[in-house]
């Protein structure tokens, strides 16, 4: 998305140089991410809403929940689909019409991050096997874009999901009905927490200011879960990284990543 | 539209509507200019439920070339509703709805924006509903002048909004979205308190010409109140001496 | 021969009325003058303008301006100079007028993303503004810190014959080339200055509308560092 930005020669030289003394343009640590605020219920007629602020990048997530037929080979299961769109008034390169690859790329990734975690027990958000399923779509909106929307975005989704209420269903005449003012707790077994690290002239910089993005050589995103496994991965940039760097950038994500969840988990 | 048999009483024997209000009563709103980094002006509106983001960027480039104008500058808009903002999730893609609405408030609008002192750019104003409970285009077009003042856009008069209606053969005023479903007219206003011009208007809906006459009449006192908030939030941000913004 | 006190004013608020001129963002709407953006009106004898709090850059001939190179053709360099109009920089500033130059001559002078400092030579908005770099003080920009602030506040950095900037720039150690379209860049060979010089110009961004301004900068600019 930032593919669009031109990052001026001198802020290049000055960010470079500053990583050679071992520091950051905005001071912060390699290892250490922006502040992180999380609000839940900003969205309070959806079943589910966070806001999260990621340094000056922000995005709102709304979570629906409403009865949907399976996909044929998994009659056993609800639906979790996720999405993310850049929204215009997020940054002056911003467009609107159809997602361009950077933005598809982004709503995959924050999709397969929570839904490959497992963090939802599918298999508990069924009405009717085969006929009648519950399904939960977790929209993310980016309303200001500093930078790292990947990471933004999961805290949004993760927080949105883990705080929603589920509407109670009951099938009536072959048809689910909705039950009104009952509600369910979501099935939650996990909170996934994704942590986006930059490689900027052999350096790894945890959660990249959009201008760290501007000139970062290579990027990679990990999700973790609470027992802290890896649940999800996404490479990007044009350079490569060595096996001694993955295997430190996800030691990081981890650690990173458990700090994260605690926020998360306090903002509920 | 229209006389949806529904259990709610949209107007009670004290002439009391279903969320409390009296019949020449708007819903409470908030303003809030300047709230996004990037965006050169935004506005962050609360009408009733309703919450919608504004952001303005412009004067700017016009891409591609063709579409700029030697003589003048050009306003854009868009009005967009998130997915999660109404009951039914909504697909992202745009409607024809949201589409048709851009077009009525960009013509709400370009009274007031000055844009021939702009040739050769565009002014685009994005409007993001991110909760909608009736009356949607008229709290975006309130939010969407405060974020081209906040931009510096020059403009003849900023534009309110608020909607008239009818229901339980009652004339209201600001209707919201149960009356929306179930009452008998629908009618939004645009207007320039201090021009004193109307600059967008709809019916949904069956009016007498007596109630339409008396729906215009409440609804420029709905936008003259909703006027005195998007003054207010100008004078939160630019005026408030010594404060921290 | 009275004259108003300054007072705020949004788009589309009456000013005052009477046999008044009406100059920057304002216009005359019937025998009243009107406001067209967020400011501070300003009524004189025979006209009346208002201060703007709020807008992007617009060029004006002569102003002098902080670019930075987005492209170049055969013929010019396109400068992003912080406002809707893009800077053009004809190759015959650099080269000279008679000089033929290649896309290789081109990048070596100026390339994407090399910062200038140049002037306005001519603001006529049917195309885009013209730019040179040849001059006093002007030309490529190869050190020093680039800070961006309101272009309407540039006036308040400068302060009363040049006040504030120098306040800034002595006790400081640093020089600040500040561009009239609210892009400036800031240097110092001590690293403490340069940072305290940054954060005299992001308080003065902050607090432009406040009167005691030039107390609040001088208190900032003399405690201890921290």
């Amino acid at each position: 998305m930032s593919d669009g930005l031109i990052i001026d020669q001198l802020k290049k030289n000055q960010i470079l140089d500053l990583l050679q003394e071992g520091k950051r343009v905005d001071g912060r640590q390699f290892d250490e991410p922006r502040k992180l605020t999380i609000d839940i219920g900003v969205i309070p007629k959806a079943e589910g809403s966070a806001r999260a602020r990621l340094g000056d990048t922000e995005v709102v997530a709304g979570v629906k929940v409403q009865p949907e037929r399976p996909f044929p080979d998994t009659g056993d299961k609800g639906m979790l689909i996720c999405t993310a769109e850049i929204l215009p008034i997020a940054h002056p390169s911003a467009e609107t019409g159809p997602p361009q690859p950077p933005v598809v790329e982004l709503a995959r990734v924050t999709d397969r991050g929570i839904r490959e975690s497992g963090m939802l027990d599918m298999k508990q958000l069924v009405l009717e096997k085969d006929k009648s399923v519950i399904g939960i779509f977790c929209d993310n909106a980016v309303t200001d874009h500093d930078g790292n929307l990947f990471d933004a975005c999961s805290y949004a989704s993760t927080a949105a999901i883990n705080s929603c209420k589920i509407p109670k269903y009951e099938m009536q005449d072959e048809k689910p009905v909705k039950i009104e003012g009952e509600f369910t707790e979501p099935p939650l077994t996990t909170l996934p927490v994704s942590v986006t690290m930059a490689k900027i002239g052999g350096f790894i910089l945890v959660d990249p200011t959009i201008e760290e993005w501007g000139i970062m050589d290579a990027r990679i995103t990990i999700t973790s879960n609470s027992d802290g496994n890896v649940v999800a991965l996404q490479k990007g940039g044009s350079d490569g990284f060595t096996q001694e760097e993955l295997i430190k950038c996800a030691e990081l994500s981890i650690k990173v990543g458990s700090k994260i969840r605690e926020i998360i988990k306090q903002s509920k | 539209m229209g006389g949806r048999d529904t259990d709610i009483v949209l107007l009670d024997e004290n002439g009391i509507r279903c969320d409390g209000r009296k019949v020449n009563e708007t819903r409470k709103v908030t303003i809030k200019a300047g709230v996004l980094k990037n965006a050169n002006g935004s506005a962050y509106i609360e009408f009733g439920d309703n919450k919608i983001l504004v952001g303005v960027y412009g004067p700017r480039d016009v891409h591609p070339k063709h579409m700029s104008d030697t003589d003048t500058g050009i306003l854009r808009c868009r009005y967009h509703m998130a997915p999660f903002s109404v009951g039914e999730r909504k697909n992202p893609a745009p409607s024809r709805r949201e589409v048709e609405i851009s077009k009525v408030i960009k013509e709400a609008l370009e009274p007031a924006v000055m844009l021939k002192e702009f040739p050769r750019t565009a002014v685009d104003v994005y409007m993001e509903v991110l909760q909608a409970d009736g009356g949607t285009r008229c709290a975006a077009l309130t939010g969407a002048s405060v974020a081209l003042a906040d931009a510096g856009i020059p403009m003849r008069d900023l534009v309110a909004g608020c909607a008239a209606g009818k229901a339980a053969d009652a004339v209201i005023l600001d209707v919201n979205n149960e009356e929306d479903q179930a009452g008998q007219a629908d009618l939004p206003i645009g207007y320039m308190p201090n021009l004193k011009k109307i600059t967008l208007l709809q019916l949904d809906g069956v009016l007498t010409p007596e109630e339409y006459k008396q729906c215009i009449e409440i609804g420029i006192d709905g936008c003259n109140q909703v006027y005195e908030i998007q003054k207010k939030a100008l004078q939160d941000k630019f005026f408030a001496s010594g404060e921290k913004q | 021969m009275s004259t108003e006190r300054k007072r705020h004013v949004i788009p589309g608020e009456t000013i005052t009325s009477g046999p008044y001129r009406a100059e920057q963002n304002t216009i005359q709407v019937g025998d009243s003058i009107v406001s067209t953006i967020v400011g501070l009106s300003d009524v004189r004898d025979e006209s009346v303008r208002v201060i703007p709090l709020t807008g992007g850059y617009m060029p004006k001939d002569d102003d002098l301006v902080i670019g930075k190179i987005v492209s170049h053709s055969s013929l010019s360099w396109t400068a992003n100079i912080n406002s809707c109009y893009v800077g053009m920089l004809p190759a015959s500033d650099v080269f000279g007028r008679d000089y033929s130059s290649s896309s290789d001559d081109m990048n070596a002078k100026l390339s994407k993303g090399d910062l200038i400092a140049a002037r306005i030579v001519n603001a006529d908005m049917t195309r885009d503004p013209l730019i040179t770099i040849s001059g006093r003080e002007l030309g490529k920009i190869d050190s020093g810190e680039l800070v961006k602030i309101s272009p309407n506040k540039v006036p308040r950095l400068i302060g009363k014959r040049g006040s504030m900037i120098q306040m800034i720039e002595s006790s400081t150690n640093s020089q600040v080339t500040i561009g009239q379209n609210g892009l400036l860049v800031v240097s110092s060979e001590d690293p403490n200055g340069l940072l305290k010089a940054i954060q005299a110009i992001e308080l003065i961004e902050e607090q432009a509308h406040v009167a005691n301004l030039t107390d609040q900068v001088k208190e900032m600019l003399e405690s201890k560092s921290e």
